[in-house]
């Protein structure tokens, strides 16, 4: 999960992202309900069990927080922290790339833009006017898995916020001349992210590959053609089956008073109602049999693209989130690459003879499945069919060599630092809820993890890496302006 | 496994305690937090923060690239890189794992007027990871096949760069607009200067930081932090007598871009999208009003709400991204505006951007745009606060450029009490078109296009590496 969550920062880096204004149009009316200020029926408080856990009886860390289940299934997690007069408001919803059918990749991503234009009561330009002319924030970002967005404002703005959140949940406007803007806007986003950028052109050529054939083999950002050729109504479409409370969680952390806070959200979101057929329309994308790896591996390709030194990505079959092996992979994954000192990096870039200018690994827990992934950038006279072999032979060879009792407490103590880190911030402490609420449906899973992370033998390791680096289990995907355009 | 469960249990019931109970760092005012104090005549200043069993420290150093020989351009920079290349006693690869294992994260950071090095980590390992990090700054040798192999590696990065066409972009900026003043060279050197660089001069370098250059100590996090004074004695040996040199730049006022100055097109191969970069270098200026020209640069810049994002993005569609800024160093500053478009609008986009300064110079805008724009400004105040790494990078700024740390909360109001009128006449001074260096990193075949707007000038991307 660690590197899960570096990870669902890179994505976020690399895919989704962005926002504003303008439109109007079509909504999902919905009748507003119910007294801001009285009663709360309809909400349940969901009480966890926040006794200590894990083995030997080590605590772990507790943050404060109040969960809710409004009548519609809205989740709603609050977490006070009055150390500064700000606060943090995080949207997760159940929709990503993953949810598309071919023809209409990139839909999610465009709707996520699309929320930013204004909806029936706070129509275009209002939503991001208010948070920032207060000194706030706004952003949002897709993922295969999920949409998320964000706000972080002054406290007094909560109960504003909560109505225009609610607000664009069910009443969005599409106006079709923000739509074709917008349009614009995310092909130039596009050619940023992917088309000029190696690094971004490998990486989804590379997890196009992986996942070819399966729900996570398309792309967040879409095929330019797709996004060329999609209409207003499968926009809208998309919207109307999947954002509902029922396919949301929010989290609000910061200073504000949780049950004032949760009134306000019975409030403003108590009366949307929920989308009848969500569970059908997911289910069809939630069949585990779709997400068996299907691609071909033991192979490699070879992309053209502007890089004047080869780069690549070593991928292997990974896991789904929250499976034993995935954590063993997690801890893999850092002990070969992370920081100076990481297995691959003293052997590669640091070594005597470097042969690679910089080196990573990865591994990426999706929610039904995953890929374990090397990249690198090769120096000058390095040959690349010659790296790859040697690169082949090594991570084998370092299932018995970098995996040691120090190394293992050395992930450990980084996992902490990048924990606290994280959680330095309400923003950091939201988004970190907000994760494991919807990967798992428990935002306190952070605890038994921390206990998995710590139960995990060097012997279980040695043979999670033999497996994982079965030879003939790879695809070596490489990119280079000496590979020949197809 | 049986590793560190002990200590992960009492970080772990220590911080929970703090999450519901601990003192509030920031309720009253920030600058009360802020201790000063004096270690062997090192400046120190503490941000004491229980929250989080964390520490951050960062040294200051009051020299940066600009002091760097002429012809071993980038030295400095390449000193703080090598830092961890090994030291009579460790090895590079013992090194990195001491700190690594301790999970500390470092970063040298290397700029034309100073010099900073951070370091972050968990405080229960605050003593193993400083006492080696102060063992590099007193003993670092630069073996020379380390320095041979980074110098190998930062040649290979550079000619990389054009991976990254944001950053080729703005480092080809920063060359074009600066020219004429001593800032306009990279700090990092450019391909060219590093073969130069070896381990004769580095130990030079790192012998005057350490013995010569004026130093000041940033400490954020809990009371055990202040367990770095007797290893800054014994194991940096750093003093504040003798060591107080602070640099000075003196040149001759540069003048900025006239009317008729060349459009300059930087072309890279394969690019279907234009890099485009508007600004220009500002003079030293000892009363600039900063809170001023952020202002100035925020209404034009910052944020989804900004006049240009509007104009440019939402109404036109011309650019995924749009910001600017406006800043003074201590001997200099920066206003620049900077964002990519299609290839076939370049030109639509740089002439949307020059009427769109016009109009605001003159005040042809809506009323109620000065007041959001003012306070996003100063309502953005509070977050500034809210990390501790973000903190101690301002205080240290502050204390670079003299800034007095009561304008961290007298900023709001002194945003609040700027008129629109102030802020008008500021962006028609900063951003006035006839003043500006306008670059744009592209296709070759730009160059038809952008003759519309003017003299062009050619220059391949290779030049600024």
């Amino acid at each position: 999960m660690k590197q899960g969550k570096f990870l669902w920062l890179l994505v976020t880096l690399l895919v989704g992202v962005v926002s504003c204004s303008h439109l109007p149009g079509t909504s999902k009316d919905q009748a507003r309900e119910g007294n801001e200020n009285g009663t709360m029926d309809g909400v349940a408080e969901i009480k966890g069990d926040l006794g200590p856990v894990g083995n030997k009886g080590q605590s772990v860390p507790d943050i404060p927080v109040k969960k809710f289940r409004l009548k519609n299934g809205l989740t709603v997690l609050i977490s006070e922290n009055h150390q500064l007069p700000i606060t943090s408001y995080y949207t997760f919803f159940d929709i990503g790339g993953r949810h598309e059918k071919p023809g209409i990749t990139g839909a999610t991503h465009f709707l996520e833009h699309l929320m930013f234009k204004g909806a029936k009561k706070y129509g275009p330009g209002v939503f991001d006017t208010t948070i920032e002319k207060n000194g706030g924030s706004t952003n949002a970002y897709t993922s295969m898995d999920s949409t998320v967005y964000h706000q972080k404002f002054p406290s007094h703005l909560t109960k504003k916020i909560i109505e225009m959140e609610a607000d664009r949940m069910v009443n969005l406007l599409l106006e079709p001349a923000a739509f074709e803007k917008e349009r614009q806007v995310i092909l130039e986003e596009r050619k940023m992210r992917y088309e000029n950028r190696p690094s971004g052109k490998l990486y989804l050529a590379m997890m196009q590959e992986v996942f070819k054939d399966t729900p996570y083999g398309g792309s967040v950002i879409g095929d330019i053609p797709d996004l060329k050729g999609v209409t207003r109504e499968q926009i809208w479409d998309h919207f109307r089956r999947y954002y509902a409370p029922n396919n949301a969680v929010i989290v609000i952390v910061g200073d504000v008073d949780s049950q004032q806070v949760i009134r306000w959200i019975n409030h403003n979101y108590g009366a949307i109602a929920p989308s009848k057929n969500l569970a059908e329309y997911k289910q069809e994308r939630d069949d585990p049999t779709l997400y068996t790896h299907r691609a071909r591996f033991g192979r490699s390709v070879n992309i053209h693209g502007g890089s004047p030194s080869p780069m690549f990505m070593l991928a292997y079959k990974g896991e789904a989130y929250g499976t034993r092996n995935s954590y063993v992979m997690d801890l893999i994954s850092s002990i070969l690459g992370s920081g100076t000192s990481s297995y691959l990096n003293q052997r590669y870039v640091q070594g005597k003879k470097p042969r690679l200018a910089s080196v990573y690994s990865g591994n990426y827990t999706l929610k039904h499945s995953g890929v374990f992934y090397i990249g690198g950038r090769l120096l000058p006279r390095t040959n690349l069919k010659s790296l790859k072999r040697s690169l082949l032979r090594d991570v084998k060879r370092s299932c018995t060599k970098m995996i040691t009792d120090r190394n293992h407490h050395k992930i450990l103590n980084q996992f902490l630092h990048s924990l606290y880190h994280g959680l330095g911030s309400n923003s950091g402490v939201a988004s970190f809820l907000g994760n494991y609420e919807f990967l798992k449906g428990d935002y306190a899973h952070y605890r038994q993890e921390l206990a998995i992370y710590s139960s995990i033998t060097l012997e279980e390791m040695r043979q999670g890496c033999r497996t994982l680096f079965n030879p003939g289990q790879y695809i070596f995907v490489s990119l280079w302006n000496k590979h020949p355009a197809k | 496994m049986t590793i560190n469960l002990k200590s992960l249990r009492s970080l772990f019931l220590l911080w929970g305690l703090l999450l519901l109970s601990g003192p509030s760092l920031f309720a009253t005012n920030v600058i009360d937090t802020i201790s000063h104090l004096d270690w062997d005549g090192v400046e120190v200043r503490w941000v004491e923060d229980q929250r989080l069993p964390v520490y951050t420290i960062a040294i200051y150093f009051a020299d940066g690239a600009i002091s760097d020989a002429s012809n071993r351009k980038g030295e400095t920079s390449t000193m703080f890189d090598l830092l961890e290349s090994g030291t009579r006693r460790y090895s590079q690869q013992e090194i990195s794992d001491h700190l690594d294992f301790y999970a500390a994260a470092r970063s040298g950071n290397v700029n034309h007027e100073y010099a900073s090095y951070t370091v972050s980590g968990l405080i229960k390992d605050l003593v193993p990871t400083m006492k080696k990090v102060c063992h590099l700054f007193a003993d670092s040798i630069f073996p020379k096949h380390e320095v041979k192999k980074v110098i190998k590696k930062q040649v290979a990065n550079l000619r990389s760069m054009i991976n990254s066409k944001g950053a080729l972009a703005n480092r080809a900026f920063r060359q074009l607009s600066l020219k004429g003043s001593p800032f306009d060279y990279p700090a990092e050197g450019k391909i060219g200067d590093l073969p130069r660089i070896n381990q004769r001069g580095l130990k030079k370098r790192l012998d005057y930081f350490n013995r010569s250059v004026k130093k000041r100590i940033y400490l954020f996090g809990p009371k055990k932090v202040l367990a770095f004074k007797d290893i800054v004695k014994h194991d940096c040996r750093w003093k504040g007598e003798g060591a107080n040199f602070v640099r000075q730049i003196d040149y001759s006022p540069v003048k900025a871009s006239g009317k008729g100055a060349p459009i300059y097109l930087i072309t890279v191969p394969d690019a279907n999208q234009a890099q485009v970069r508007v600004g220009r270098f500002l003079n030293r200026n000892q009363d600039a009003n900063r809170p001023l020209m952020s202002l100035a640069s925020g209404f034009l810049g910052g944020g989804f709400t900004s006049k240009l994002n509007r104009e440019v993005r939402v109404k036109r569609g011309l650019t995924y991204s749009i910001s600017s800024f406006a800043s003074m160093q201590k001997e200099y500053g920066r206003a620049a505006i900077m964002t990519s478009t299609r290839n076939d609008r370049v030109v639509e986009l740089l002439q949307v951007v020059r009427d769109v300064i016009k109009q605001v110079g003159q005040g042809e805008y809506p009323a109620e745009e000065f007041l959001k724009a003012q306070g996003h400004l100063a309502g953005g105040n509070a977050f500034r606060f809210e990390q501790g790494e973000g903190l101690v990078s301002q205080l240290l700024f502050f204390d670079h450029v003299g800034t007095p740390y009561r304008h961290l909360v007298e900023f709001p109001a002194k945003v609040e009490g700027l008129n629109a009128q102030q802020m008008n006449q500021t962006i028609k001074d900063l951003f006035a078109w006839s003043k500006q260096t306008i670059v744009v990193l592209g296709s070759a075949a730009l160059r038809k296009e952008l003759k519309k707007l003017g003299n062009v000038k050619v220059i391949p991307y290779k030049r600024f590496l």
